[in-house]
This record gives C-alpha cells, sequence and structure tokens, in this order.
C-alpha cells in the first residue's frame, strides 16, 4: 500500500512539474537556436502561420510555437530511453535469478517505455513537420528510433505468441537484452554524425529561462514515468491476489 | 598436478570439437538427403527475381538497375534467409530433434555454433546461386566500374551475423504460435544496421568511385562489428534459450 502512495503522490509531483514546465516553455523561455540563444525581434505568437525571419541570414520559419515542442518531446524521448534501460535491467536480474517477479518488472517497464516511445514518436513527427517541413525524413536519429520502437512492438508480439510462462519470461527477457543495444546507439547517433540534421541538445549553451523549464520537465516526466510503472505494477500483484483468493475460495468450497 | 587437468581440458576441447562436427555433419547429411533448404531457398529468390522485374518493369529506359542493385540483393537474401532458417529449426522441433540434443551431454554452446554454421553454409550456398542469376537477369548492360573480389567478403561477413542472430531468433521463434511471422518480427529490427552496412559495401563493389576502398572498408568495419556483438549476445543467450 506504501508503494501506492508513493505512485500518487509521484504522479501528483510529475504532473504539476511538467505543467509548469509547459506554461514557463510559453511564457518566459527564450526562442532559442541550435547552439546560442537569440532573442526575436518581435513575438510571433500566431499559431503555424509561417513566418520567416531573418536575422543574420537565417531562415526561421514558424519559430516561436514548433520550438515549444521541445520542452516535451525531450524529455519523453530521454525518459523513453531510460526505461528502456531499466527494462532490460530487470530482464538480466530475470536471466539470473529465474524470479517471476522480475519478467513481471520487465514487461511493465517496457508497457512504459512504449508509451514515451509512441509520445516521443507523435511529437517529433508534428515538430518534424514544422521545422523541416516535411513529415518523416530517414534520417539517422529518426531511423534508428523508428527501428527501436519496432523492436519494443516486436517484444509484446513475441510475448503474445507463446503460452508457456516459463518459456514467455525467458524468450522475451532474451529478445529484450538483444534489442537493448539500440538504445545507446539510437541516443549517440547524432552527436557521432554531426551532419544528422536532427539538432543536439546543448545544456551547456541553453539560456537560464531555457534550461530551467527543460529540467523542470525532465523530472516532471520521469516522475510520471515511475508512476505509471507503479500503478501497473499494483495492478498486477492485486490482481495475482485476486487470482490466489478465487483459488482459494473455489477450492475451499 | 597441472598435467591432468590441462589433459582434460584438452579432452574436453577435442571432444567439443567432435560434437560440433557431428551435429553439423548431421544437419549436412539430412540436406543431401531431402535438398529441402537450398531447392526451397533457391526457387524463392527466383521467385524473388520475377517480383523484381514486375517491380521494375515500369521504370522507364533511363534507369539503371545498377544502382539498386545491391539493395535489391540483399532484400532476395533477407526473404530467402528467414525462409531458410524456419525451415532448419521446424525440422529439428518436428522430429524431436531438438528434445534429443538437449538429452545428450553436449554443451549448449557446441549447439549453438554447429547450427550457426550449418545456417551459414546453406546460405552462402543459396547465394552464390542468386547472385549469377541476378546479374544474368538484371546487370548484362553496362560495365561494373567497381571491384568484385569485395562481393564474396561482404557476402561472408553479411552471412555470418544473419545465421548468428537468426539461428537464436530461429530457436525462439519456433516454439511460438506464429513461428515465421514472429521471426519476421523479431528479424528484420535486428539486421537493420548489418543490412545498411551491407548494401553500401556491396553498391560500393558494384558501383566502384572516387574513395570507394575507403567507403567499403568503413561499412566492412561496421559489419565485423555487428557480428562480433551479435554472435556474442546470442552466444550468452542461446544457453536460456534453448533450456527453456
Amino acid at each position: 500500500m506504501k508503494l501506492v502512495k508513493t505512485g500518487i503522490v509521484l504522479l501528483v509531483i510529475g504532473g504539476l512539474l511538467t505543467t509548469a514546465a509547459f506554461v514557463m516553455a510559453f511564457t518566459t523561455a527564450e526562442v532559442q537556436r541550435h547552439s546560442s540563444t537569440i532573442t526575436l525581434p518581435e513575438k510571433p505568437d500566431t499559431v503555424f502561420q509561417a513566418i520567416a525571419h531573418t536575422d543574420d541570414g537565417f531562415v526561421y520559419p514558424r519559430p516561436w510555437f514548433s520550438q515549444k515542442i521541445f520542452y516535451f518531446h525531450v524529455p519523453v524521448g530521454l525518459a523513453s530511453f531510460l526505461v528502456f534501460g531499466v527494462a532490460a535491467f530487470f530482464s538480466i536480474r530475470f536471466l539470473m535469478t529465474r524470479r517471476r517477479e522480475y519478467d513481471t518488472k520487465s514487461r511493465i517497464a517496457m508497457e512504459t517505455t512504449l508509451i514515451f516511445v509512441v509520445l516521443t514518436m507523435i511529437t517529433g513527427v508534428l515538430w518534424t513537420r514544422a521545422a523541416w517541413g516535411v513529415w518523416w525524413q530517414w534520417e539517422p536519429r529518426l531511423t534508428t528510433y523508428f527501428i527501436m520502437t519496432l523492436m519494443i512492438i516486436a517484444y509484446f508480439v513475441l510475448r503474445n505468441s507463446i503460452e508457456d510462462e516459463e518459456r514467455r519470461a525467458v524468450y522475451a527477457a532474451a529478445y529484450s537484452c538483444i534489442a537493448v543495444v539500440n538504445a545507446p546507439i539510437s541516443f549517440a547517433v547524432t552527436r557521432l554524425i554531426p551532419s544528422a540534421s536532427h539538432p543536439v541538445v546543448d545544456e551547456g549553451a541553453m539560456a537560464i529561462s531555457n534550461l530551467i523549464p527543460f529540467l523542470v520537465a525532465i523530472a516532471g516526466m520521469l516522475m510520471v514515468g515511475f508512476a505509471i510503472y507503479v500503478a501497473r505494477m499494483t495492478e498486477e500483484r492485486l490482481g495475482e491476489r485476486l487470482a490466489a483468493l478465487k483459488e482459494k475460495f473455489e477450492s475451499g468450497s | 598436478m597441472s598435467a591432468p587437468n590441462q589433459a582434460t581440458a584438452i579432452s574436453q576441447r577435442s571432444l567439443s570439437w567432435r560434437q560440433f562436427k557431428a551435429i553439423l555433419r548431421k544437419d549436412i547429411v539430412m540436406e543431401l538427403r531431402t535438398k529441402e533448404m537450398i531447392t526451397t531457398m533457391s526457387i524463392y529468390s527466383l521467385l524473388t527475381m520475377v517480383i523484381y522485374q514486375v517491380a521494375l518493369s515500369q521504370a522507364g529506359t533511363g534507369f539503371d538497375p545498377r544502382n539498386i542493385a545491391a539493395g535489391l540483393l540483399w532484400l532476395a537474401f533477407v526473404f530467402t534467409s528467414m525462409l531458410g532458417l524456419n525451415r532448419s529449426l521446424v525440422h529439428e522441433k518436428d522430429q524431436g530433434c531438438l528434445e534429443a540434443l538437449l538429452l545428450s551431454p553436449i554443451d549448449r554452446p557446441v549447439i549453438f555454433f554447429a547450427k550457426m554454421v550449418g545456417n551459414l553454409i546453406f546460405l552462402l550456398i543459396v547465394q552464390v546461386l542468386t547472385i549469377p542469376v541476378f546479374g544474368f537477369l538484371f546487370l548484362q548492360q553496362g560495365s561494373y566500374a567497381g571491384e568484385l573480389w569485395m562481393i564474396p567478403l561482404v557476402l561472408l561477413g553479411g552471412s555470418l551475423g544473419i545465421a548468428g542472430v537468426g539461428t537464436l531468433l530461429a530457436t525462439m521463434s519456433v516454439n511460438t504460435k506464429g513461428k515465421d511471422f514472429v521471426l519476421a518480427v523479431l528479424f528484420v529490427p535486428l539486421m537493420y544496421p548489418l543490412l545498411m552496412a551491407c548494401v553500401s559495401a556491396t553498391t560500393v563493389a558494384v558501383l566502384g568511385g572516387v574513395d570507394s576502398e575507403q567507403q567499403f572498408w568503413s561499412a566492412m568495419g561496421m559489419i565485423a562489428i555487428y557480428d562480433v556483438v551479435m554472435i556474442a549476445a546470442a552466444y550468452a543467450l542461446y544457453e536460456f534459450v534453448i533450456g527453456a
């Protein structure tokens, strides 16, 4: 029951932090460029209207609105990598100990990863349309992330097509151990290939007004992620207890 | 003190080697008798060529198939290898051979490497049969600017990765409800980096170019890294997978 309380508290704090980050992103945050921060002379507040702003020769189509997704997209993406890592960690623990709880933990972490991955994909595609003018581009980061999404979906396909419980757990753990190799590659690919058009987050060069909502959003998102995990875990445990009680009741009467 | 230990270590190694040869020989003898894997895979790759012809039929006369030859070739290899990998494990399971192998006192890694090498041999045979046919059907016009000695290297590197990861995944998928579908879903995303490197290296081998050598070796480096990492991972995980 203590875990449930922790989950609720985390959900509330995480939600508040994320909301605060959003408010800050739309009110206090400056408009930023890839590595340095500039302040636009006027504040374009019209949603998704093409505003080509040339400041030292750099064209910004729709600079103001599309940039706001940064405070959502990046924390969600970061969280997806982290939760994927947690899922793989539990998979390794499962293969080492063969205890069922680790399999459940790994599966639920994987479900959380799926949520985050889908959110990252949606926000990313929206931003790509606004910033690059296309919905999708086969660019290194997008490609590796797409592959990661497919792997996470494959994980659930694999789970669903095995009936034997022990075997399902082992195979799923083995697959997630291999699949997780892609997460650091996808994370580092924008740094390894400098020509990649996907922007790289450079915390050092960010203005304080950008950095604060960014960090707040990361903290909030991680808390929300952990709260989702805790909620699903509690549900799972309650379900198990219910099943055990049912069995006891049926055999008793 | 150390002498007997050494002796047992050596005999253990030669025992593993003999077990490895025995499993491999079993696979090859079975293939020679039934000729099932090679024929199905070859016919399947021929059928893929027919589909390519249909797909490229509207491309027009200005289109040079050499530009996408490598991609087409590896596409055919991926699909035929999935077919073959699935077959090689389905046989083992249907005839109860996998259980017998597990009951016999053989180290699990030996089973993995024997199955992997068996699959590798069949894949290479099919690839060697496919390439001339592909060249004959699609690449008759124009000359090859590239260096053809590169192609066997790419084939070996690519097939090694396919066989290594594929053996692990096929062992998993053969025990699922959706057998070959599950294999495809698991296999294709994991294959992506390898395919990318293989297509890049093969394109260089076909087309040539200014800095083709350098591009080729960087792609080969990626293939080598992939093979080492993935085969090590598959080797480590096989023991868990085959025992479950």
